[in-house]
């Protein structure tokens, strides 16, 4: 999935068009900007993916159990719902389903080019254009661009120990593969985060034995997933405003919640008490208890939300063993207490290969800078959607854009309506060149630190969040509401634009003299 | 020892000498060295032995939680496992020389409940400047006294195996111990103050010190039994206050002069000290037993066996207790 350079370059083909706007991945994020790109009259869209289908991480993400952890209802665009959630938490194939969906109502699948591997992006200062090479051969060129590759869509096994000796099957939660039975096996899964306490409950249903190996144990909040009421589905889908309603209802709830989990505050000693409890109400055992018991701040790790983790790991087919792995074996795990854990297949819940410095495929800005150069130490951005070097090109999921209380899509429904902007400001009035001013993005990026500062996330646990100096370049230090309020303003005045039109006039005699 | 050691050098080297039961030859020649007239205190010597690299593991345990940074709370994790593992491969050794039935996990005795009902109750409160103290001193009478003992006494080239291998983790062990007991003498004199007199003033270190006296003269009068001399015990009881004022900063921890100073009482064997010890022994034979809380299940996770390939849940094996 990593974006290795072929053995046999193919023929590089070059565009003969000059498209309005590029969007790279076809996933919510990519489809949702093509969706509000044409609402605003921009037609001329091409999308490139680099899977042969629709949908991004929820395509890609298929491991048993795999599901949203916000409710459905605000796991989704505002302009594109769904009134037939089967549950409050839907699954991966449902969400996958749903993206299908809207491509075909919002007649988006003209618009894709499928099997199309973004493997470089440069920019042609003097046209004002962005070329996308791709593996295949075939360049792109388009005045605008829309990186909508998501931060988290490459995963790979850890570097540990032995792991190349292993003789059992190997499965990485991010690339499941559905031709191997767990039925009846002796099962080790590593890792106990996000994606962890999702696969482990849907394993111990099948699998002889479970060893779930734990580094970290991180706050697990109560879940509660039921089934939406027939009721609901048929009110959902006659009156909208009804959804709407409910939709607003649970944005305000997980607000609330950034009180404690954005902000290191007594309410995160609140919901750590939650934690706890549930802890206590759900698990037997005293040593189980403190082995599960996390020593961080909530909220400084991403946290987990699970009504069946705690269950499943006290099956009597389950063991949570939370000693150091030594070494992989060719027959499983050893552990530091010095046993030998022998498995038919190690599952790996390791996380993703974080995009922290940008996307894998060099992106050349103005002057020949390279965006993962500039941003191997940290990241940053204004608003986390231009960066000053690389104009008419726009980030979703961009510097401190995370969300850690509320629903990613409601984030990047501000990054597509800012894009959206953007784009229509270029084509508009016209535009060679929108380049963010260096002046603002420094002084917007001092104060994202400044406010950061107070945040669960630097409370001092290391998460995926930060980079390994500690820098957090990732989260948005505030409310969904703020973050949305700035994504709706955009201001002209924060960027230097250079027109065809003012360039035409500055060059006609120089035109004139070829 | 004076100079700072290098924590994520240290950890990385943890990382690279890792073992595994799996690595030993546990049917290899040389049980039979064992003589019949050995076994039956050469059992309960090793059970007890096996027990308290049980109670150092939750020592460990409770310091991992304490740790100034990040790599030391790694390295407290490692050395949490590396005493469970010396605990498996001392059962593992009994099981060899036929001491233990299929499934037999030997008994504790009242001490060791103590030690863990203690342990379980108060361990985690402990400030890191008590539980830095007490666990070199621990560690310091088994390295130096207990193992080597062993070692004089038995003839099995497994168990010399088994306990060079245990040995060099030791040495990383107390090499460890010692650097942060520096570490902690460095902290400012009203903070170590502050957490001597909340630590030592507190109803759990009282309890604490009811309990290891008496475990320390119990297991000194079962290798004296065996025949030790008891300077051996007295030479490492000596080393841990060579090794402590080797540091910069160590004299400085208000704990570690008070180990040192019940240390030269033990060292001292007319020391009047003993006579109070060794009645705590005995008080502690008749300890009633329905006051003993049930063992955690920590206690039950131990295991001579080297491969594990299902799950084995602590309470589904014969129990301890």
């Amino acid at each position: 999935m990593s974006t290795t350079t072929t053995e046999k370059r193919p023929r590089t083909r070059k565009p003969t068009t000059t498209h309005s706007t590029l969007i790279i991945g076809a996933g919510f994020t990519g489809l949702g900007t093509a969706i509000k790109l044409r609402e605003a009259g921009v037609e001329d869209v091409v999308i490139l993916e680099r899977a042969d289908r629709v949908g991004g991480t929820w395509r890609d993400n298929t491991y048993p159990g795999a599901a949203c952890d916000i409710p459905s209802l605000l796991y989704s665009f505002s302009f594109a719902k769904n009134p037939n959630w089967s549950r409050a938490y839907s699954p991966a194939d449902e969400i996958c389903a749903h993206i299908e969906d809207i491509t075909d109502d919002f007649d988006l699948r003209r618009l894709i080019q499928f099997d199309t591997e973004v493997t470089a992006l440069d920019y042609d200062r003097r046209e004002g254009t962005w070329t996308a090479s791709t593996a295949g051969g075939q360049q792109y060129r388009a005045r605008t661009v829309v990186l909508a590759s998501g931060p988290l869509s490459n995963a790979s096994f850890p570097n540990m120990r032995g792991i190349e000796t292993f003789e059992g099957k190997k499965i990485l939660s991010a690339q499941w593969d559905h031709d191997y039975d767990l039925t009846g096996k002796n099962v080790a899964v590593i890792g106990t985060g996000a994606t962890a306490v999702q696969i482990i409950p849907e394993v111990v249903k099948k699998a002889a034995s479970v060893k779930v190996f734990q580094r970290t144990p991180g706050w697990v909040m109560p879940r509660v997933d039921v089934p939406t009421p027939k009721l609901a589905q048929a009110v959902f889908a006659k009156v909208p405003a009804v959804q709407q309603a409910a939709r607003n209802a649970l944005f305000l709830s997980h607000e609330v919640a950034a009180t404690g989990l954005v902000w290191d505050t007594p309410v995160t000693t609140l919901i750590q008490h939650v934690g706890r409890a549930h802890l206590r109400l759900t698990v037997k055992d005293a040593w189980m208890r403190r082995q599960l018991t996390p020593e961080f701040r909530a909220g400084c790790k991403r946290m987990l939300m699970s009504s069946d983790y705690y269950p499943a790991l006290q099956k009597d087919n389950c063991k949570l063993i939370t000693w150091p792995i030594a070494t992989i074996v060719p027959e499983g795990i050893r552990t530091a207490d010095a046993i030998e854990h022998h498995v038919d297949a190690i599952i790996f819940a390791t996380g993703y290969d974080v995009q922290l410095g940008g996307p894998p495929y060099p992106i050349t800005g103005t002057a020949g800078r390279v965006l993962q150069e500039e941003w191997a130490g940290h990241a940053q951005a204004y608003k986390s959607a231009s960066t000053h070097g690389y104009p008419n090109l726009f980030f979703t999921a961009g510097p401190n854009s995370g969300p850690g209380h509320n629903s990613l899509l409601v984030y990047v429904q501000g990054q597509i309506d800012y894009a959206v902007a953007g784009i229509k400001t270029i084509l508009d009035k016209d535009l060679v060149s929108l380049d963010v001013r260096p002046d603002v993005q420094a002084k917007y990026n001092e104060s994202m630190q400044k406010r950061l500062k107070r945040t669960t996330w630097m409370s001092g646990c290391t998460s995926w969040y930060l980079t390994k100096d500690g820098f957090n370049g990732a989260m948005y230090p505030g409310f969904a509401t703020q973050y949305l309020r700035q994504m709706k303003n955009f201001r002209a005045e924060d960027y230097d634009m250079v027109s065809h039109g003012a360039r035409r006039l500055w060059n006609v005699p120089a035109a004139q003299a070829v | 020892m004076g100079t700072t050691m290098d924590m994520e050098e240290m950890l990385q080297k943890i990382k690279d000498r890792q073992w595994a039961l799996a690595d030993i030859d546990w049917d290899a020649p040389g049980a039979e060295l064992i003589t019949d007239e050995m076994r039956p205190k050469l059992k309960a010597f090793m059970a007890d032995l096996c027990w308290i690299e049980n109670v150092g593991a939750r020592g460990f345990a409770a310091m991992a939680k304490k740790a100034p940074n990040d790599t030391i709370a790694e390295i407290y994790r490692y050395f949490h496992a590396e005493e469970q593992r010396h605990a498996n491969a001392e059962l593992a050794l009994l099981k060899r020389w036929g001491m233990l039935e299929d499934g037999e996990i030997p008994e504790p005795n009242v001490n060791i409940r103590l030690a863990i009902e203690w342990l379980d109750k108060y361990a985690d409160n402990m400030s890191l400047s008590v539980l830095g103290t007490v666990i070199p001193m621990l560690e310091v009478a088994l390295d130096g006294a207990l193992l080597k003992f062993l070692l004089d006494e038995v003839d099995d080239p497994i168990c010399h195996a088994v306990f060079e291998k245990i040995n060099n983790d030791e040495s990383r062990h107390i090499a460890v111990d010692f650097a942060v007991l520096d570490m902690l003498g460095h902290a400012k004199a009203r903070k170590l103050a502050i957490e001597f007199v909340s630590g030592v003033a507190s109803p759990g270190l009282i309890i604490g010190a009811l309990m290891y006296i008496p475990l320390l003269n119990r297991v000194r009068n079962e290798v004296v039994d065996m025949g030790l001399q008891p300077e051996r015990l007295y030479g490492a009881m000596g080393r841990f206050k060579k090794l402590g004022d080797r540091g910069e900063a160590t004299h400085r921890v208000p704990l570690y002069q008070v180990l040192k100073w019940h240390a030269a009482m033990v060292i001292d064997p007319k020391h009047p000290y003993h006579l109070l010890a060794n009645t705590m022994v005995t008080l502690s034979d008749h300890y009633p037993k329905f006051l003993l809380r049930p063992i955690p299940s920590w206690f039950k996770e131990l295991t001579y066996e080297p491969v594990s390939s299902t799950v084995d849940k602590p309470g589904t094996r014969k129990d301890a207790a």
